[in-house]
């Protein structure tokens, strides 16, 4: 193995690790956010990793007894950290990202969503399944947005490399249909992340936590974990896409940059959701549809304009 | 003596017409007819299969050949592209007859005599090999189509004591017949055209022919393949009916193989038929025009697919929207073929190869989805998906083969459906601004496979996991026989080697192009630079367009990631050392009378199909959400 192929592994290392750790830290923002908001306290911007690891201990019912039930949790965490290995951090290639181009990316993504689905689907409970119908719903609308918005890169340098995509364009390069995306992102991000306005699909207070209210300890844990993985990994995006690398020479320096500017993303979630009520999914549904007009108007303006 | 290709499909097609002569008259004794029925299948399918695989394999530039029958002259030609189809027929066919032994005992059939279904059924499978062989429009094309559409008939109405179903195949046969007198007409026009014209003569005849005849001739194609193929609107017109009517075998065959004669037509009209001076005049817009319906097609198709409760026409409807797909892809390329831009030249040939490959993947897995609902049909006597529910558990193996049909066609990564789904979106989205409206065509292929994704754990959820409290309470319901179980599990091993090895399938059909005389790409395919820019390795398929790997699609990579993944987070969940239990979901008390309170197929996605009630194909919901 030659240095550049072991920095490259080195690479997947860094990224598993930095999501792992930094993920249920951004969620502890976001939960403080909320906090402050609502003129409480709130919990150490640890917590979210500690409740991890205590769900880790916890008992774990299995209320079906069929394989797909215990099998989604694995698939919808696995899913997401081979989104995160394949994933160019601070746009550096890591050994695994010549594996997979935009679209298996996005695939993968999906693979995520529809092992919340099958977990939900394997019982028998009406919540899971309202949950779960809720969450389908959601993503049919929203992934097409998050392609559409790698999609700009994709008509800037016609290749579908995930490096090239998202760090291939400056960003002053992209005009104005390069604006109107980073608008459409922006009203999308908390979609992306499932926060409120558009907990739809989990509703606390409405359905009990939806999909997963039948999972309890490990399997809930990995679910969880799953969640603030997505969350950092669609935060992050919008970084990698909108805001250019700092090129620094120093991954340390470039990879320190894009957190910081992440954990901004992160304030801003944590700001939206406890200043939003929840959208009913029918709302939702004509919000969304504004958004992909609008996307789609962007694309078919950068590709005729 | 030499064996050839021809005397090869002769015999085959003699086998069949023999069966149907000869299995009819032990119709009384079912399983023995059934068995023979095989037993005549199978020997055709071997040797349709051998022609098809000295076809790919050899490579060389087949030869015409004419068939005298008295006065009459029927041309063949079996090239590459017709041996993909016809080793499609050959398996899929054999397959299927296998299945049917065990189908057609199912206790809703026994009051049903066996000889009408025996007769049609070789006659079927003849009829369809002869439509990917025949090399005219007229003779030889009348007589396929006439005993694929004629059979088929009478197998879709097999069921006759049901009043809806004998409307549906009457409409279906109504239709099949306007298709034909479409391509007859259009072959009519032809200048130059007689009886057993062969497809290069009629192609020349068309670059004789002035523009609005030849628009003509292309528009009437155009509808009667379309109509086979289920493009939109024609497609919704027949298809959802004849398939949920058709015993479930039969609707494998229509969908899995049958439709796929309306891919041949369009291809071969697209891509043999259109001569040199019309490629620069209206013939350049047909691929443009055709993409358009392609991706109306799939979208529309597939969104009423997610509205349906009835499994098969659930089903029925995503077989339209899968051909989206493949209209879409062959528009796509025929317009980026006639473009001269060498960078859409290049894509061209991604796409093409997306064709045939989305072609065979859904050959296989939509054959297995409805060999799958026909189990469950025969093992609980329903296909209503407000109704099914909870049958992993019961027919455990039947639950695992349709998994794997649904994460192909869902196009999960490393199962079939990605792959192919990759080559025709990737491929329209990488033209770029040359390539203008595909670019948008191409999200909107992508938004419709989280649509196909969403109909997919429909089907599955309602089927074989959630509620179905019922099933189990009642007792009963038990997994099918090896009989049925063995065919369903063949293809879905297939189903997994067309996902694992694109490299492989994209090998091939690269070569099926290259060697395929006298169409607008055998040139395109055929040099070597075109070739090169295909890169396979064990993981899967890169294209490279100007040095530069710009897509690239590794099932067997992305498996190998997600298992070590998934190996780490079933470390993860045991770390904690965490005691695990069974329980029951709390019901209120109401474990097993809870069926009015459960959430059914019905309610599933009401928001979304709401919101898309202006896409028809809306189905009465029983209750509010």
């Amino acid at each position: 193995m030659n240095p550049t192929t072991e920095y490259a592994w080195l690479l997947v290392g860094t990224n598993l690790l930095l999501f792992l750790i930094v993920a249920p830290l951004f969620e502890g923002i976001v939960r403080r956010v909320a906090a402050r908001v609502q003129s409480r306290q709130g919990p150490p911007l640890w917590q979210p990793l500690y409740d991890v690891l205590k769900l880790l201990g916890k008992e774990n019912i299995d209320a079906t007894g069929i394989l797909p039930f215990r099998l989604a949790p694995l698939v919808a965490l696995a899913s997401i950290l081979c989104v995160v290995a394949i994933l160019p951090v601070a746009g550096r290639a890591t050994a695994l990202t010549p594996y997979a181009d935009t679209l298996s990316v996005i695939c993968l993504l999906t693979l995520g969503g529809v092992a919340v689905l099958v977990g939900a689907f394997s019982g028998k409970n009406i919540f899971a399944l309202i949950g779960a119908s809720r969450e389908m719903t959601t993503m049919i609308m929203v992934e097409p947005i998050l392609f559409m918005i790698l999609l700009l890169g994709v008509l800037k340098t016609g290749s579908l490399d995930l490096t090239t995509v998202l760090y291939g364009t400056p960003a002053g390069h992209y005009g104005w249909a390069g604006l109107v995306m980073i608008v459409v992102a922006l009203f999308a991000l908390q979609a992306f992340v499932g926060r409120q306005p558009f907990d739809i699909a989990e509703a606390e207070q409405e359905i009990l936590g939806g999909p997963f209210i039948e999972y309890s300890g490990p399997n809930y844990a990995l679910f969880k974990y799953y969640m603030m993985i997505k969350q950092m990994f669609y935060a992050y995006l919008l970084i990698a896409v909108f805001v250019p690398v700092l090129h620094s020479g120093l991954l340390g320096v470039d990879l320190i940059a894009q957190m910081l500017l992440t954990a901004v993303v992160f304030l801003l979630i944590g700001l939206l959701a406890a200043t939003h009520p929840r959208f009913r999914i029918d709302q939702a549904l004509n919000y969304f549809a504004g958004l992909f007009v609008l996307a789609l108007g962007a694309v078919a303006g950068a590709l005729f304009g | 003596m030499v064996f050839t290709i021809y005397d090869g499909l002769f015999a085959g097609l003699l086998l069949l017409l023999a069966a149907a002569f000869i299995t009819p008259l032990f119709a009384a004794k079912r399983t023995l007819a059934g068995s023979l029925n095989f037993a005549f299948c199978l020997a055709a399918g071997v040797l349709f299969a051998l022609v098809s695989i000295a076809v790919l394999s050899g490579g060389a530039p087949a030869e015409p050949f004419v068939l005298k029958v008295g006065a009459l002259a029927i041309p063949f030609l079996i090239d590459g592209f017709s041996a993909v189809f016809l080793g499609l027929i050959a398996l899929m066919s054999t397959l299927t007859a296998f299945y049917c032994i065990g189908y057609m005992e199912m206790e809703h059939y026994r009051h049903y005599g066996l000889a009408d279904f025996l007769r049609s059924f070789p006659v079927f499978i003849a009829g369809m090999a002869g439509i990917v062989t025949v090399d005219d429009l007229s003779t030889g094309f009348t007589i396929a189509w006439q005993m694929m559409t004629v059979a088929s008939f009478f197998l879709i109405r097999f069921d006759h004591h049901d009043q809806a179903i004998t409307r549906s195949a009457n409409k279906y046969l109504l239709l099949m017949e306007l298709a034909w007198v479409a391509i007859i007409a259009a072959a009519a026009l032809i200048p130059h055209a007689g009886l057993g014209t062969p497809l290069h003569a009629l192609a020349e005849g068309l670059g004789s022919a002035d523009t609005g005849l030849r628009t003509l001739s292309y528009g009437l194609l155009l509808f009667g393949f379309g109509m086979k193929v289920g493009m939109f609107p024609l497609g919704q017109l027949w298809l959802p009916d004849a398939h949920s009517s058709a015993p479930s075998p039969i609707s494998a065959l229509l969908s899995g193989v049958m439709i796929k004669t309306g891919v041949y037509g369009i291809v071969r009209t697209l891509f043999w038929m259109v001569p040199e001076p019309a490629q620069h005049l209206e013939a350049r817009h047909l691929g443009l025009i055709l993409a358009g319906f392609g991706v109306v097609t799939l979208f529309i198709g597939t969104v009423q697919a997610l509205k349906q409760n009835d499994a098969k026409r659930l089903l029925a409807y995503s077989s339209i929207g899968q051909m989206g797909y493949v209209l879409l892809a062959i528009g796509t390329a025929h317009w980026f073929v006639l473009s001269g831009n060498p960078l859409l030249q290049s894509l061209a040939v991604l796409a093409l190869i997306g064709v045939l490959y989305h072609t065979t993947n859904h050959a296989l897995f939509k054959g297995l989805l409805f060999l799958s609902t026909g189990s469950v049909q025969y093992a609980t006597g329903t296909k209503d998906l407000d109704q099914l529910g909870g049958l992993l558990k019961l027919m455990p193996i039947t639950a695992l083969v349709a998994a794997i049909a649904c994460v192909s066609i869902a196009g999960i990564p490393a199962f079939s459906g990605f792959a192919s789904k990759w080559a025709i979106i990737a491929s329209g989205l990488l033209g770029g601004k040359s390539a203008g409206v595909i670019v948008l065509f191409g999200v909107i292929a992508l938004m419709t496979s989280t649509i196909t994704l969403a109909l997919t754990v429909k089907f599955y959820g309602m089927i074989f996991t959630s509620a179905g409290v019922e099933w189990s309470h009642k007792g009963g319901v038990r997994e099918v026989g090896l009989v049925m179980l063995l065919p369903m599990a063949l293809i879905a091993a297939i189903c997994l080697v067309q996902g694992f090895f694109p490299g492989f399938f994209i090998e091939l059909f690269v070569r099926v192009f290259a060697h395929s005389e006298g169409s607008l790409v055998q040139a395109l395919f055929a040099d070597p630079a075109t070739q090169a820019s295909l890169t396979h390795s064990w993981a899967g398929v890169g294209l490279t367009l100007g040095g530069q790997p710009v897509a690239f699609v590794m099932p067997l990579a992305l498996l190998a990631m997600l298992t070590v993944a998934g190996l780490f987070a079933a470390w993860l969940r045991r770390a904690g050392g965490a005691e695990q239990r069974q329980a029951p979901v709390w019901l209120c008390g109401y474990q097993t009378l809870n069926s009015a309170n459960s959430y059914t197929s019905s309610h599933i996605f009401a928001a979304f199909k709401n919101f898309m009630w202006w896409t028809g194909g809306n189905v009465p919901r029983a209750s509010k959400v």
